[in-house]
This record gives structure tokens, C-alpha cells and sequence, in this order.
């Protein structure tokens, strides 16, 4: 337990050390939220709220970046050599594993908050048990998608291959999931893409709470964009909890289980004679 | 004294190769042992499994009475490391490195803070508690490593090249840290080097060439069986002492008026001294270094 906390706060205070980084990980959503509200404006006709509708999008994206490349930390301590230190220690794998995934949620949540409260100046209305909500999900978010990250940051090894992965991962489902462009204007070719993108369910479930719609009916929610209806069968918001957390408990293992079984040893720092 | 360090026939295979071939060894609790060794001759592949780093192919490795492969938590409890490059997180002042360490190593809460000073006044860096890494010289790195490795007070340290790339006044400083730590906390030390002078402070001294151990004995012992009396004699006519020296069959090198002689036998070196004593104008004895053992064992140059 002890060495776990010990990670995790180690984490926590290099991130906070690191101002730079802290300041332009909120830059760029708040970039995204002015770019987009204006471009965005006469296609978001059909709903009914287009800032906030943007607002909640751009605020479970960031949180979704956040997490997915926060593991780029490993890859430097690797580099670095710091890793070495922790893996002759007696600490287990599994628990360096969790250490690091629950720092890089904290730290993708505390992006989210920081948003929240920008965005509060902005237009955006909460109460508290939406804004509880909102904390949940944007957990569960980070959860699900640091495991993603330092899934791929094992796979990859180097930072500059896991930059070039978390390019190519990010691109395609942000702009797939109607965080940014709502999925009522996408041509209809590619509405497969966007119902097989997690995203597109997290990104729903965020709005849904985010703008207070439970007291809509399903056709109007379909019409917002925070239900899908698949040929006929009827994907609703609360579905995409069930996806998050089924994906979360899938990349979890997974990357307990990579992080376990990664030889790190053929890693610059770890020089074997040969 | 009890053996801390058991290798038995221990073997390491990357794919065809063979980094080690079938070595065994034991170091005595409380005693500095030096590995030596041309580059790639397999120290680090031994030092890494003995560290956990990397598993065994065949062979009994135990540390403290633990097999390595299989008891990795204690074998970690047990041991500290500092190694070739530096492991140190850079953002992080000294103080939270030491800190973090003791968190990993379990540490009693309460000791933490009084084990911090102990180590840091250890290699005199007390004052430079708050400093982050970043700040620091390499010399001084090495030394927050060094009582890094010493925090959760291991039973055995391994120092994977400690001075290599350090200036001498640097070298000197941080061997006088190991000896006073050997002799305070009566730890076994197990290191390599590439500074044969460095190896000579040992207790025992295990030359790897090829992965295989070519020599295994004290200093004293190896210089005694691989090298011979050397002598150095410098004189003011060159002639006749070259012509005795053949005389008398005595194996010489000569720069200029300087020779260098290699004879065992020391009667004959004193009969050239007092057979030319007035010419002589400078002489030097010495028992052939470690430098010279290794050279007459591996046959190789050691590059630092």
C-alpha cells in the first residue's frame, strides 16, 4: 500500500512541478471550446443548448487526452532511469501499475475541473448533484483510458512511438464521438465509425448530465445526439456507462498484465552486456 | 564467517549466446568484493540477476539465504543498488528521493527522518537536503545514490561501476564512504570497477573473462601468483650494464638509461646493484600492480 501512495504522490508532485505543461493542457481545450463555438454555430441549429452542448463535449475530451497520454511519464522515467529504481524495489508490478493509473486519473480529472470552472464563467449551469455526476463519469473516464495509455506505453516503449500512438488513437475517435462536431450532422456513411467508438457513448453520457436531460423522451434525446438509434435498436446515455466501465475493466487487466510481464531490460537504460 | 552471496553453476543464454557460462562464487558477510572484467565480459549480466533484473537461465543464485529467482520480494528487501548510470529522479530534490525510497523499502515512518540524516551526513551532503537533483554535480549525484542505496539499511550493496567518470578527488571521497560504511554497518559490499587500484582495497577479487571466472583469491594472493618482482634501474653508462645483464641472462626493457628488469630471482637484482653502484642513479622496486595481473590474465588492455 505504502509503496503504491508512494507512486502516486511522487506522480502528483512532478505534474504540479511541471507548470508549463499544467498551463498548456488547459490551453488547448479552452482553444478548441472558442474555435469550435464559432465555427460550429449555424451546423448546431438543431439543438437545443450549442455552447453548453460544446462545453460538456470538450471538457470529457480533454479529460480523455489527459489520461490517455499522462503515461508518457513512464517512457520518461525509463529514459531517465528512475524506473529502474522502482522495479529493484520490493514494490509488486500490479501495485506500480495502479499507482500509476490512479495518478494519471487524478491528474486528467483535476484538467477536467480546472475546465469546469472556466466554463462556469462561460454559460455553463450545474447544481451539485450534476456536478457529483460529472466528477464520477469524468473518473470512470480516466480510469478507463490511463489503463489505455499505459497499455500502449508499454507496447511502445519510446516516447516518440507512444506520441505517434496517441496521435493516431486521439484524432480519429475525438472527432468521431460528436464531442467537437455534433453526430446528427455527420453524413451517414460514417455513422458505423461513430456507434463503434466508446467515445461517442462517454461523450453522451457527459452531456446527458452535463445539460440536465432526464426529463426528455427518447426521440428528442436522439435528436440532442446523447441517444442512437442503431437500425432500429436504441442505444441510451446510461449505456455508455456500462461501456466505460466494461472497457475500463478490459484495459485494466490488460495493462496489469503487460506492466507485469514488460521486459524492460532491453531498454537503453538497462544495458546488458551482450 | 557465513557466506551472504551463493552462486552455483550459474548460467545466462541471450538466445544462442552465452553472456555467462557455468561460474560459481561466494562472498563472506561483511566483506568488499571487487568483480573485474573487460567490457562485455559478463559482470553486469551476474550483477543484474543477482539484482532481480533479469532472470537465471540455469544455476542457484542465493542472497542471504534466498534464492534470487524465486524469492525476488526479500532478495529486494535485502540488497541496495547503485547503478552505472543514474537512477535518480531529476525533478525531485534529495530529500524527496531519499524519501520516496524509504516509502518503497517500507521504512518505519519514524525512522525515516533520522535515517535520512544518517546517510546524508555519510557522504556529507546534509546541507544539501533541499536541493533538487537537477542542481547537484555527478559527483555528488553518485553520492545521493550511494546513500540512496543505503537508506532501508540493505545487507549487501552492489555498486555497478561507482566511480567510473568521476574525477579523482571524487573517486577518493566516495571510496572513503564505502570503507567507513563497511566498517559502521559491517555491510558486504559486491562491486566493479574498471580502476584496478580501486580493486586492491578488497577483501577478494574475481576476474570474468569471456563469462566465465578466470581468477577468484585476494589481491595479495593474484599479484603474487601472476606478476613478479619488477625492478627499475636507471643508470649514467649504458654499455656495460647491457652487457652484464646478458652475461647473467637477466630479461630487461630498456628506455634510454632507464631498464626495466623482470627477474624473480632477488639475489641476482641485488648483485646488480652493488656490482654497479657508482653508475646507478636511480632505483625502484615493486611488486607488479593488479593493472598487471589482469593484463597477464585476460590479455586485454582495460578500457575505463
Amino acid at each position: 500500500m505504502r509503496g503504491m501512495t508512494a507512486i502516486l504522490k511522487r506522480n502528483l508532485i512532478n505534474f504540479a512541478r511541471n507548470k508549463t505543461q499544467l498551463i498548456f493542457s488547459i490551453v488547448m481545450p479552452l482553444f478548441m471550446l472558442f474555435v469550435f463555438s464559432f465555427v460550429m454555430k449555424p451546423t448546431t441549429a438543431d439543438i437545443s443548448q450549442p455552447i453548453n452542448y460544446l462545453i460538456s463535449g470538450i471538457i470529457i475530451m480533454s479529460v480523455f487526452q489527459s489520461s490517455l497520454s499522462n503515461s508518457t511519464n513512464i517512457l520518461e522515467d525509463i529514459s531517465m532511469g528512475f524506473m529502474k529504481e522502482i522495479i529493484v524495489s520490493p514494490i509488486e508490478r500490479w501495485k506500480i501499475s495502479i499507482g500509476q493509473v490512479l495518478s494519471s486519473t487524478i491528474i486528467a480529472v483535476t484538467q477536467g475541473l480546472l475546465i469546469i470552472i472556466i466554463a462556469l464563467f462561460m454559460g455553463l449551469k450545474l447544481d451539485a448533484p450534476q456536478f457529483i455526476q460529472m466528477i464520477a463519469v469524468m473518473g470512470l473516464v480516466g480510469i478507463t483510458f490511463s489503463s489505455m495509455g499505459l497499455f500502449l506505453a508499454t507496447v511502445a516503449k519510446k516516447s516518440t512511438t507512444f506520441q505517434v500512438m496517441i496521435t493516431a488513437f486521439t484524432l480519429p475517435l475525438t472527432f468521431l464521438s460528436g464531442a467537437y462536431i455534433p453526430t446528427t450532422i455527420m453524413p451517414k456513411i460514417l455513422r458505423p465509425l461513430v456507434y463503434i467508438n466508446p467515445l461517442t457513448y462517454t461523450t453522451s453520457i457527459f452531456r446527458y448530465i452535463a445539460l440536465k436531460m432526464n426529463d426528455l423522451s427518447t426521440a428528442e434525446l436522439i435528436k440532442e445526439g446523447v441517444s442512437f438509434d442503431i437500425h432500429g435498436f436504441i442505444v441510451g446515455p446510461f449505456t455508455g456507462i456500462l461501456i466505460i466501465i466494461i472497457m475500463g475493466l478490459i484495459f485494466f487487466s490488460l495493462c496489469v498484465y503487460k506492466f507485469n510481464k514488460a521486459d524492460f531490460s532491453d531498454v537503453k537504460v538497462f544495458n546488458p552486456e551482450r | 564467517m557465513a557466506n551472504i552471496i551463493e552462486v552455483k553453476n550459474f548460467t545466462k543464454q541471450f538466445g544462442e549466446f552465452k553472456a555467462v557460462d557455468n561460474i560459481s562464487f561466494e562472498v563472506e558477510e561483511g566483506s568488499i568484493f571487487a568483480f573485474l572484467g573487460p567490457n562485455g565480459a559478463g559482470k553486469s549480466t551476474t550483477i543484474n540477476t543477482l539484482c532481480t533484473i533479469i532472470d537465471k537461465t540455469d544455476g542457484t543464485l542465493t542472497i542471504n539465504g534466498n534464492e534470487v529467482s524465486k524469492e525476488k520480494g526479500k532478495v529486494r528487501r535485502d540488497i541496495g543498488i547503485v547503478f552505472q548510470d543514474s537512477t535518480l529522479d531529476n525533478k525531485l530534490t534529495v530529500e524527496e528521493n531519499l524519501k520516496f525510497h524509504c516509502e518503497f523499502y517500507n521504512v518505519p515512518k519514524e525512522d525515516i527522518q533520522n535515517r535520512i540524516s544518517f546517510v546524508l551526513n555519510l557522504v556529507d551532503l546534509e546541507a544539501w537536503r533541499k536541493a533538487p537533483i537537477n542542481s547537484l554535480s555527478g559527483g555528488m549525484k553518485r553520492r545521493v545514490e550511494i546513500a540512496r542505496g543505503l537508506v532501508h539499511y540493505p545487507k549487501v550493496l552492489f555498486l555497478d561501476e561507482p566511480t567510473t567518470g568521476l574525477d579523482p578527488q571524487t573517486r577518493a571521497n566516495i571510496w572513503e564512504y564505502i570503507y567507513k560504511l563497511q566498517k559502521e554497518r559491517n555491510i558486504t559490499i559486491f562491486l566493479t570497477t574498471h580502476y584496478m587500484d580501486e580493486a586492491e582495497i578488497c577483501d577478494k577479487v574475481a576476474i570474468m573473462d569471456h563469462g566465465k571466472i578466470v581468477a577468484f583469491d585476494t589481491p595479495n594472493n593474484l599479484k603474487k601468483e601472476h606478476t613478479g618482482l619488477v625492478t627499475k634501474i636507471g643508470v649514467s653508462k649504458v654499455y656495460d650494464f647491457v652487457e652484464y645483464l646478458k652475461m647473467n641472462h637477466i630479461k630487461y626493457s630498456q628506455e634510454e638509461t632507464m631498464f626495466t628488469l623482470y627477474s624473480n630471482n632477488l639475489k641476482k637484482i641485488i648483485d646488480v646493484t652493488s656490482n654497479f653502484k657508482d653508475i646507478i642513479t636511480d632505483l625502484e622496486t615493486t611488486k607488479g600492480t593488479l593493472n598487471d595481473v589482469f593484463l597477464a590474465i585476460t590479455g586485454k588492455e582495460i578500457r575505463a
